[in-house]
């Protein structure tokens, strides 16, 4: 569980998290949703630490990161798993040595303990037989799942996703989102994940907070998030068509 | 007010490159790749640029230099001291500044807009010293080499020049290149190099690291470190020149 609790940031006097509180729960897909601009990648770039917050606190399971020296940061930076959102994968290496390498840097593995989680890893991902291939050489969908491959090897708590499926097609975006959402309830981690993409929030959306300009403007889950009375988050939700309808069918 | 908050960047990003690694066997294979990229492959445009300074200098003063009173043998004296003192160190170093310079910048740029140094960071790794470090200390190991290199290649590449025309005899040549030779100069090139090694990585790498926005910025940034690195090389040399020869 990841608590959030009254964080500010801004960038050159311009407030970009306008006082925002949040749980992360455990062992499900927590969702961030919003515009293109709304602040989401910060406020995950906050919680993780990449981004230092300008007040508020944040805790991992009831340690306060956010007041850590960088020693003590370091600790808990190990159990986090990310995955960016253009993947940052390490281009001149292979897609196995991305896989390795958190793995080289810090486990006591011996190679071949190495070789066999990072199979092991490639494997949870579905991706087989590509080893060799340099991130340039790989699909879209293949980076993504070598991202998320190379954020689980060391065992995460923590997972957390930027905007894993943008970029990718319909089909390997839901393929992309199932993942995340397996992972996390077989290994039981706390994982957040940003999106604007409502398909995935209908998919994965275990809990949903829906960021407006900068300001946490409604949470709830996906069953939930159709039935809101709330104006902005509508105008979100209700962008395209496709959710029109969905709500028509419902009622 | 500018001008101090990147030196002050600057010095903050050098300490934390020279923390204690996380892993010493790791960086041990880095410094290898990075002695590759850095100086293996600069080994063809070495050659290149210093066969053409160390023929070119003694033909300049093959030509110029046509007095009774100065003894042929000054040519190769010449473009022995110049490619020593000069050529070998400043001019090379300019050249590396133009190559590597904008290789490094280019490289940890594309690093920070992809998000990659995020990576590390949030992998727990301290990114200025993986990327970084490597990169200076291979510098500072293989310039020495290049410069000596780049000394021979040069006496060299005035051989020929000596040999192809008639600008001079070879074997005068030769002589000159005998004739009071100060061991020191050497040294001197030497302390140059290594100085010029650490400005071409550093501020490359300075302002790769500090890059934000896209690929347009990368750009601008390895223009930056070029034109940067090469203004210190230069205003090193003067002040270098003036506390050593004087
Ligand atoms: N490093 C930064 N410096 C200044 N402004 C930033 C920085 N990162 C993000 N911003 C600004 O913060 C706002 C939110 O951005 P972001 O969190 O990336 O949005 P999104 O919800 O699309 O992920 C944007 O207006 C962006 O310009
Ligand atoms: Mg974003």
């Amino acid at each position: 569980m990841i608590e959030v609790t009254n964080v500010c940031k801004s960038f050159a006097g311009r407030e970009v998290l306008k006082n925002i509180s949040h749980v992360f729960e455990q062992g499900k897909t927590n969702l961030i949703i919003g515009q293109s601009g709304s602040g989401k990648t910060v406020l995950l770039k906050s919680v993780i630490g990449l981004h230092a917050i300008d007040s508020g606190s944040i805790s991992y399971d009831g340690r306060a990161f956010s007041h850590m020296n960088s020693t003590e940061k370091k600790q808990i930076r190990q159990e986090i798993g990310m995955v960016f959102q253009g993947g940052a994968l390490f281009d001149s290496s292979t897609i196995l040595e991305n896989v390795m390498f958190p793995l080289q840097m810090f486990s006591t593995m011996t190679k071949a303990e190495m070789l066999k989680r990072a199979h092991f890893c490639l494997d949870r991902v579905n991706l087989v037989g590509a080893d060799s291939l340099y991130p340039a050489e790989a699909s879209g969908g293949m980076q993504k799942r070598t991202a998320i491959a190379r954020a689980i090897a060391l065992n995460p708590k923590y997972l957390f996703c930027d905007e894993p499926n943008s970029g990718l097609d319909p089909i390997t975006a839901i393929v992309i989102d199932k993942l995340i959402r397996e992972i996390t309830i077989d290994y039981n981690i706390t994982t957040v994940v940003n999106t604007h993409d409502m398909n995935s929030v209908m998919e994965i959306g275990d809990t949903v907070a829906f960021i407006y300009k900068g300001e946490k403007w409604w949470n709830g889950n996906r069953h939930e998030i159709i039935n809101s009375d709330n104006k902005e988050l509508n105008e979100f939700v209700f962008a395209g068509e496709l959710m029109k309808k969905v709500k028509a069918n419902q009622e | 007010m500018n001008i101090l908050f990147h030196i002050g960047r600057y010095y903050a990003l050098l300490a934390r490159a020279f923390k204690k690694p996380e892993k010493g066997r790791i960086y041990f294979s880095l410094i290898l790749r990075e002695i590759d990229s850095l100086g293996i492959n600069s080994l063809g445009i070495i050659f290149i640029i210093s066969v053409f300074m160390g023929a070119v200098i003694t033909l300049q003063t093959a030509y110029n230099v046509e007095s009774p009173f100065v003894p042929r043998y000054l040519i190769g004296l010449t473009a022995r001291d110049s490619m020593i003192l000069e050529f070998s160190s400043t001019v090379v170093g300019l050249i590396l500044a133009g190559k590597v310079g904008s290789n490094i910048a280019s490289e940890i740029g594309t690093m920070r807009v992809t998000e990659q140094i995020d990576a590390l960071e949030i992998m727990g790794i301290n990114s200025a010293g993986y990327l970084i470090f490597p990169k200076i200390i291979a510098a500072v190991i293989i310039n020495p080499f290049l410069n000596i290199l780049s000394i021979f290649i040069g006496i060299t590449g005035g051989y020929l020049a000596a040999l192809l025309t008639n600008a001079v005899s070879p074997e005068i040549y030769i002589q000159g290149l005998y004739y009071a030779f100060v061991p020191f100069y050497i040294a001197y090139s030497m302390m140059k190099t290594l100085v010029f090694a650490f400005i071409i990585t550093s501020v490359s790498a300075y302002h790769g690291y500090y890059v934000s926005g896209g690929a347009l910025e990368i750009g601008k940034a390895s223009t930056r470190a070029v034109v940067y690195s090469s203004i210190l090389i230069l205003l090193t040399d003067v002040i270098f020149t003036q506390m050593m020869l004087a």
